[in-house]
């Protein structure tokens, strides 16, 4: 087929507002299977290009920043394919979530007394614009890792901000204007400094094109600076430690369905520019940095888990989760060896998993219990066993226990920084490896008390009446945590894609004895079934 | 013959694939409720065992299944099972305890809502189990490894509803300010958490070993060494070999990860036996009866583990004196056999231990794997008759039992006979021989350590029968308690506990008497199997043959003079004390405890767990919140949110009104900073 990927990214942004009409003529239940259609077609194209090993696209753009070029590769597809897969089923999600969210809205707007149908009218006309915006945020972040061409980087990077910042500041909760011109204005931030370091290093190298800047020869100084900056831009939307000042707002206020978008599908976009814009294209200053950002990845992660011990607030929680789990995809990076930064891409897909269905799990218990505050939550396993198993399946996906895909990841990670350490005879990576690996005991610790308050333990007055969730909501957590486990068995599904493409970039170093006799293994078996 | 390979590796997969799909089933069993669930857990437990069994005969002539097949392409990893001897033989304990076990829970747990559920934890635990004794690689076994810690967490906190009677400890009793009295839910993330403690420690012994040798399996880190030469050129070895020790010290509940394991009694006692005699705790000795040659083997090639051995038998026998004695003062009687589980398992890590630090590695090596068999036997046994009592009389309190001998016959009778091999008592039971053969592997093993260590060995066995004997008593003698006479006046009589529950236990306390008579034989025979099988996979030679006694009478001249002697005088002297304090109540022990400051003093150490689970508390749980708590509110808090969010807005705000002021509307002052504008660029020009 022509143009899959050009397909993918585009289709709905031009599908958008039809998704818009269709909501309002004919209500929710219609505007969510468009989309889900939508999503789910354009899933199917990335992941069949994916299967075919890859693809390339480019277009003439304007002479000014080089070609318009899509490409999907062993870095980009799991990236791809987990976002518009979560888009996709997220889309089915949010249908009982905003009909509830709506409905609060149009109750506080005309109080108790607005009449059943005025509510549906609301309802029709609310739901056209959420999915409207919904398909935008979705397509601004697929083509934001199809991207082969910095500005080009640069302008999908800001238009999965704008409906962003419409879906929070229409939909969230408590004071929702202000978080979202908090979220607006803190990635935006990002954004800019990271333009700066996009326009050192491509004004330097003559072109904005990867391919090209690949090729160039920059002054190292400017390299550096450039890749601080870019560090920096993306450290912001990844929520590092120091820079996640936005991230517990946001996801916390965000509707739900957003929330578990945002949460690991988006924010880990900051990890794939670090993947491609530094590790790939200035191999020179990643090797340089690394050491930094292994450190950086370690503080983040206890942080955002010593972090997530204190939270009553069951999305805020979550939140810090996800700054401590962006830890882990930061350490990765930095250990800078094939199985390490393997392990990273792979904590990304299992960490959008694992945090998409905790996120679900906590949009259930808001619809249906109607608050999120843990200390006024406990003992509804018995209410919502599926919800229930679920979240238990996510938490450990987080925790990083096998059978789950968290393990996955989780190995190879810190496989790949001991690697490191034991290549470097570096004292500090030993250290830094060994709290690492203490801090997943911090990480299951606060996972594992949080799922205790919610679910386990004595159910307080006035809960005994909770309903277990509808389909809509439930299916998409049991797709997730199915698949988690799957995953988790059976990884190459992913690693048959981003190992072969880790073992050939230049900034992943040396190859360790370990790597080196376990790939040289995997050669003959992963030629035919590899699939890149 | 290949065809019969074939079958048998076959076999070697389903063992463990058959209990996972069994517990797969559970889901689709729900309509049914009722019995169906049990009966296909049976039917799951029994096939699993029939299986084990059928590897059997191949084992026990030495031979060996290895089989693998691809899994994590992308990095050359294979699967594979590897049923040698050494996996065959724990596979059929595992397997065929596990059934047992199963057959008493369908009793045990009849009439629970929730049977679904716990059955699919138990296959789910079972078949994890199964897993790690017959993966061929470690990082294959780590699922087990997780699987079990996974089950364990599920089913200690079975009930989680945390309802009073659920619940672990005396209610309202502090030890350093840490209460001592803990919820399901809270004992099941304890025991996850402080696992997990020992999981991360192996995995980091896992990876060293990988990143030098570039594979996980067993067989392959046999074959070639030159990984091992090379981390004990850079001194990496013992760290990762004890590293990977820190697996087993979390998972077989060792020192100073034991703590978990009194909590773990909040599960269904079904479930504490499971733990306790055939999956979990057992799995760390495992893994040390899994390493422990490969570790010694390497001492051919000039590269030695002592040190390594040297951490395995001091943890042995540190955790084996620590548990026994709690087990002495605890009042509830799942506890005390918690606490007597911890320090048998002592035992065994003593032995392999020890085993590598003498000459004679398959002395050490038999004598602990011999006594895991013996110990899952009676340990199942005993707590599963446990469960009867609580189920009988309503509470986990010995103190609540008393004078139950009359009333439940057999489970008395069981107790006794599993109780004696508890206790090691002399030539009928197994627990006395695989005892004995640890005392002698110790005693003759040459080491610098072996004299305390045998001391400690023995004080322990002293201690054993001791509260062994205060629980029998406790029990089934003297007055009943007043909770008893309540129930008996309230029309619920102490009745035995039904056919499906006594059986199990009663088979196995009879079969540990019958292995027990036929001990010697029965060492022998392992003795043998074990010294072929080192020889061959690992070419670890006996210097020498099976040591005579000339000193003993011919049927006997097979023991340690010492060690025997010892032995029976370890038993005498504690079934004795025993007896005195709570069969013939001669002495009364509270009084004999609050006769003097330096017993009410070691009392309260002993009730207080040597205060380690509150130093623990103190310092991995409170402190830890403390620190984050503080973090939180002063810094989060302040600097990043106060600080960078609305610092940064009050700072716009500021500097906008700063520019509002300028903005009179006044056009003469306008004209007035235009001018003097103008008139700096002027000057800055001429200058």
């Amino acid at each position: 087929m022509d143009h899959m990927l050009l397909q993918a990214v585009f289709i709905p942004l031009l599908l958008s507002p039809v998704a818009y009409v269709v909501g309002r003529r004919h209500g929710m239940a219609a505007v969510t299977w468009f989309s889900l259609a939508v999503l789910a077609y354009c899933t199917a194209l990335v992941a069949l290009a994916a299967l075919d090993g890859g693809a390339e696209e480019r277009h003439a753009w304007t002479g000014m920043f080089g070609e318009f070029g899509l490409a999907l590769d062993g870095l980009a597809s799991p990236f791809a394919i987990m976002i518009y897969a979560l888009s996709a089923i997220l889309a089915v999600y949010s249908r009982p979530y905003m009909e509830h969210k709506f409905a609060e809205q149009y109750r506080e707007a005309h109080g108790e007394g607005g009449s059943a149908v005025a509510l549906a009218e609301y309802v029709r006309a609310k739901s056209g614009t959420y999915h409207a915006l919904y398909l935008v945020f979705a397509m601004g972040m697929l083509g934001t890792v199809l991207a082969t061409n910095l500005i080009q980087f640069y302008v999908f990077f800001e238009v999965m901000l704008i409906p962003g910042f419409f879906l929070i500041a229409f939909w969230g909760d408590g004071p929702r204007r202000k978080i979202a011109l908090m979220f607006f204005f803190w990635t935006h931030v990002g954004a800019v400094v990271l333009l700066l370091g996009f326009l050192a290093v491509g004004l330097s190298a003559g072109t904005f094109d990867f391919a090209g800047i690949a090729a160039a020869a920059i002054d190292p100084d400017i390299v550096l600076v450039a890749a601080v900056a870019i560090a920096i831009g993306l450290g912001v939307k990844l929520a590092a430690f120091m820079f996640h000042i936005w991230l517990p707002w946001v996801h916390g206020a965000a509707p739900t369905p957003i929330s578990a978008l945002l949460s690991p599908v988006m924010i880990g976009i900051g990890a794939y520019g670090m993947f491609r814009l530094i590790m790939e294209l200035l191999p020179a200053a990643f090797s340089e940095l690394s050491v930094w950002f292994h450190v950086w990845g370690l503080v983040t992660m206890i942080y955002g888990g010593a972090m997530a011990l204190m939270q009553d607030d069951l999305k805020r929680l979550l939140a810090y989760s996800s700054i401590s789990q962006m830890g882990y995809l930061l350490f990765g990076l930095g250990s800078q060896s094939v199985l390490g930064l393997a392990g990273a891409e792979m904590m990304y897909v299992t960490h959008a998993l694992g945090k998409g269905i905790l996120f679900m799990m906590a949009g259930v218990i808001i619809v249906r219990v109607g608050t999120r505050s843990i200390s006024r939550l406990g003992g509804l396993a018995g209410r919502m066993p599926i919800t229930a198993t679920c979240a238990v399946i996510g938490a450990l996906t987080i925790a990083g226990v096998p059978p789950t895909s968290g393990f996955m990841g989780e190995w190879l990670l810190f496989y790949g920084a001991l690697e490191t350490a034991v290549e470097e005879g570096s004292t500090l990576r030993y250290v830094t490896f060994g709290l690492g690996l203490v801090a997943t005991a911090l990480t299951m610790s606060y996972m594992l008390w949080m799922i205790k308050r919610v679910f386990f333990g004595k159910m307080p007055e006035g809960l005994a009446g909770t309903r277990e969730a509808g389909w809509h909501m439930l299916a998409p957590m049991m797709a997730l945590a199915g698949f988690t486990v799957v995953l988790g068995i059976y990884p190459d599904i992913f690693l048959g894609q981003i190992v072969p493409y880790m073992s050939g970039i230049a900034g992943a170093g040396e190859l360790g004895p370990g790597t080196a006799a376990a790939l040289a293994g995997a050669g003959a078996a992963a030629a035919p079934g590899g699939g890149a | 013959m290949a065809e019969h390979e074939g079958l048998l590796a076959a076999a070697a997969w389903l063992v463990w694939i058959v209990p996972f799909a069994a517990a797969l089933t559970m889901p689709a069993l729900k309509r049914w409720q009722g019995r169906v669930p049990g009966w296909a857990a049976i039917a799951g437990a029994a096939a699993s065992a029939l299986l084990a069994a059928s590897l059997l005969p191949g084992a026990l002539a030495g031979g060996e299944v290895h089989a693998q097949t691809s899994w994590i392409a992308a990095v050359g990893l294979e699967a594979g099972v590897l049923a040698d001897p050494l996996a065959v033989i724990m596979s059929n304990v595992v397997a065929w305890i596990s059934l047992l076990i199963v057959i008493y829970a369908t009793g045990y747990m009849r009439g629970d809502p929730h049977i679904v559920r716990f059955w699919f934890w138990i296959m789910f635990f079972v078949g994890s189990m199964q897993l790690i004794v017959l993966s061929d690689n470690l990082l294959q076994m780590f699922f087990g490894w997780e699987g079990v810690g996974l089950a364990s967490y599920a089913l200690i906190g079975f009930w989680y509803r945390d309802k009073k009677k659920d619940h672990v400890g005396t209610e309202g009793r502090t030890v350093l300010g840490m209460l001592d009295y803990y919820a399901p839910t809270h004992a099941g993330m304890k025991a996850f958490i402080m696992t997990k403690i020992g999981d991360v420690m192996m995995l980091a012994g896992m990876f060293l070993i990988f990143a030098y040798a570039g594979t996980f399996g067993f067989r392959e880190l046999v074959g070639d060494t030159a990984w091992a030469e090379a981390m004990g050129a850079q001194g990496l070895l013992v760290p990762a070999l004890v590293l990977l020790f820190g697996g087993a010290i979390g998972k077989s509940a060792q020192f100073p990860l034991n703590e978990w394991l009194l909590e773990a009694m909040t599960g269904p006692t079904a479930v504490s036996a499971l733990i306790h005699a055939a999956t979990m705790v057992k799995a760390g000795v495992f893994l040390v009866a899994r390493l422990g040659p490969i570790a010694f083997a390497l001492g051919a090639s000039g590269l030695l583990a002592d040190q390594f051995f040297e951490v395995v038998a001091w943890v042995g026998a540190i955790t084996a004196l620590l548990l026994a004695s709690q087990g002495m003062v605890n009042p509830e009687i799942k506890k005390v056999l918690a606490y007597s589980t911890g320090s048998q398992i002592g035992y065994m890590m003593m032995a392999f231990g020890v085993a590598g630090l003498s000459e004679q590695f398959v002395d050490g090596y038999t004598a602990g794997f011999y006594h895991l068999i013996s110990h899952a036997m009676f340990k199942a046994s005993l707590f599963m008759a446990a469960g009867s009592l609580l189920h009988v009389v309503g509470s986990r309190f010995m103190t609540d039992m008393g004078g139950l001998r009359r009333h439940m016959r057999k489970t008395y009778a069981f107790v006794w006979a599993a109780g004696l091999a508890l206790m090691g008592a002399p030539f009928i039971t197994t627990g006395f021989w695989s005892k004995d053969a640890i005392f002698a592997s110790v005693f003759e093993s040459g080491s610098e350590w072996a004299m305390p260590i045998f001391a400690i060995a023995v004080v322990t066995a002293v201690i054993t029968a001791f509260y062994t004997t205060r629980m029998i008593g406790m029990v089934f003698f003297g007055p009943k308690s007043e909770h008893v006479r309540k129930l008996e006046s309230e029309g619920h009589g102490i009745h035995e506990a039904p056919l499906s529950m006594w059986v199990p236990y009663g088979v196995l306390a009879a079969v540990t008497i019958a292995i027990g008579v036929m001990g010697l034989a029965f060492e022998e025979s392992l003795h043998h199997l074990f010294g072929g099988y080192l020889e061959e996979s690992f070419g670890i030679h006996s210097p020498h043959g099976e040591g005579e006694h000339p000193a003993l009478p011919a049927p006997l001249s097979g023991l340690n003079p010492v060690a025997l002697g010892a032995s029976l005088a370890a038993f005498g002297v504690g079934i004795g004390l025993g007896y005195a304090f709570y069969v013939g109540r001669w002495i009364d022990p509270a009084r004999f405890v609050a006769s003097n400051p330096v017993f009410r003093g070691m009392h309260a150490v002993l009730l207080s767990r040597w205060y380690i689970n509150a130093a623990i508390y103190w310092c991995f749980v409170v402190s830890p919140l403390w620190l984050a708590r503080g973090v939180f509110r002063y810094f989060e808090r302040t600097a990043i949110d106060a600080g960078m969010n609305t610092g940064l807005e009050r700072a716009v705000g500021w500097a906008a009104r700063v520019v509002q002021g300028a903005q009179t509307g006044i056009t003469q002052s306008y004209l007035y900073v235009f001018g003097a504008g103008l008139l700096l660029v002027a000057l800055m020009l001429l200058m």
